[in-house]
């Protein structure tokens, strides 16, 4: 699994395509509504999966999902996966409950998935800078 | 020689832009300098940053040239000034300030400039390409955990498209934190 990292509008997409050869039919793209598809090839705005969660979270707390822990359970179905991650870890610690358990779920779920990964990248300006 | 320096606030780009533009200025025979101040003061808070700075590099031997918009006109300043562009370094501070009144040509009621970003891309390019060095300073806005409204947004993804055009033309490309550069491309300016 490659996983790539970088603030808003950075060009993570772009590294995909040009790096790991993502074509547009392998991208599955999060949103904060929807469910993921763990078996992509790349599943893009992962930080918009992990706010999904925390908005179930919301209106049912008997059952807390965990984004990393969804992951652990799919490992099979992402391990080949590209996958691209929002860093939103550099501000102040939001006001909201809701964004602040946002970003501990989307923080957990990168370190997960960059102990796992084979390559870590992030983009700066659309430069590549290999962590891993 | 072309730079860009980018990071999060306070982490001393200026400072380091200072110093980057004097060290091309004297490697490479440009040695009129020209300090591109692209902020508006709008208020006392404003004007105190602006006499800091001013102060801060005092002696370094820049003139300072205020260009709020169409940055390349920095290029025909310097000519009117008698003084070469393609023998001079100039340092750009900063593209953030520049998009925002590019955005807002007229006053602050007016909807926002759909075209700034484009202006501000093809104006930096131009001065990149007449100049002998220029060093550009950017703001990394783009790591924090929060939903902004649309105009937000739109800002943040313009900078952003800013930044990225010209890191695609920069010879140099350094991320500044705590005063320390991370070079993402090409060489440290010396």
């Amino acid at each position: 699994m490659d996983l790539i990292i970088g603030g808003a509008y950075q060009g993570k997409l772009d590294c995909a395509r040009r790096t790991f050869g993502v074509r547009d039919e392998d991208i599955f793209t999060c949103t904060e509504t929807d469910s993921i598809a763990f078996g992509s090839r790349c599943i893009n705005r992962l930080e918009e999966f992990t706010l999904h969660c925390v908005r179930q979270n919301e209106e049912n707390r008997n059952e807390a999902l965990d984004a990393a822990e969804l992951f652990r359970r799919n490992r099979e179905s992402w391990r080949d996966s590209v996958l691209i991650c929002a860093d939103i870890f550099c501000g102040v610690v939001p006001l909201g409950a809701d964004m602040r358990a946002w970003r501990e779920m989307t923080g957990r779920l990168c370190a997960y998935l960059a102990s796992e990964a084979d390559t870590v990248t992030r983009v700066f300006c659309g430069l590549e800078q290999r962590l891993k | 020689m072309n730079v860009l320096i980018s990071g999060g606030s306070k982490n001393g780009k200026t400072a380091f832009a200072e110093r980057a533009a004097l060290a091309l200025a004297g490697s490479a025979s440009c040695g009129k300098r020209y300090y591109v101040a692209t902020m508006i003061p709008y208020d006392d808070e404003d004007r105190k940053r602006v006499e800091l700075h001013i102060e801060e590099r005092a002696g370094l031997g820049f003139t300072t040239l205020e260009i709020a918009r169409n940055i390349a006109s920095a290029l025909d300043l310097v000519k009117e000034d008698g003084a070469d562009p393609a023998a001079s370094t100039f340092l750009v501070d900063s593209t953030t300030a520049l998009l925002l009144n590019e955005m807002y040509p007229g006053d602050y009621s007016a909807p926002a400039d759909p075209m700034a970003a484009e202006r501000c891309r093809r104006g930096l390019a131009g001065l990149a390409r007449g100049a002998g060095n220029a060093v550009f300073v950017s703001d990394y806005i783009y790591s924090d955990a929060a939903r902004y409204d649309d105009f937000t947004e739109r800002y943040r993804a313009d900078l952003a498209s800013i930044d990225r055009a010209l890191a695609e033309i920069c010879d140099t490309v350094i991320e500044l934190s705590c005063g320390l550069a991370v070079v993402h491309k090409g060489g440290l300016p010396q």
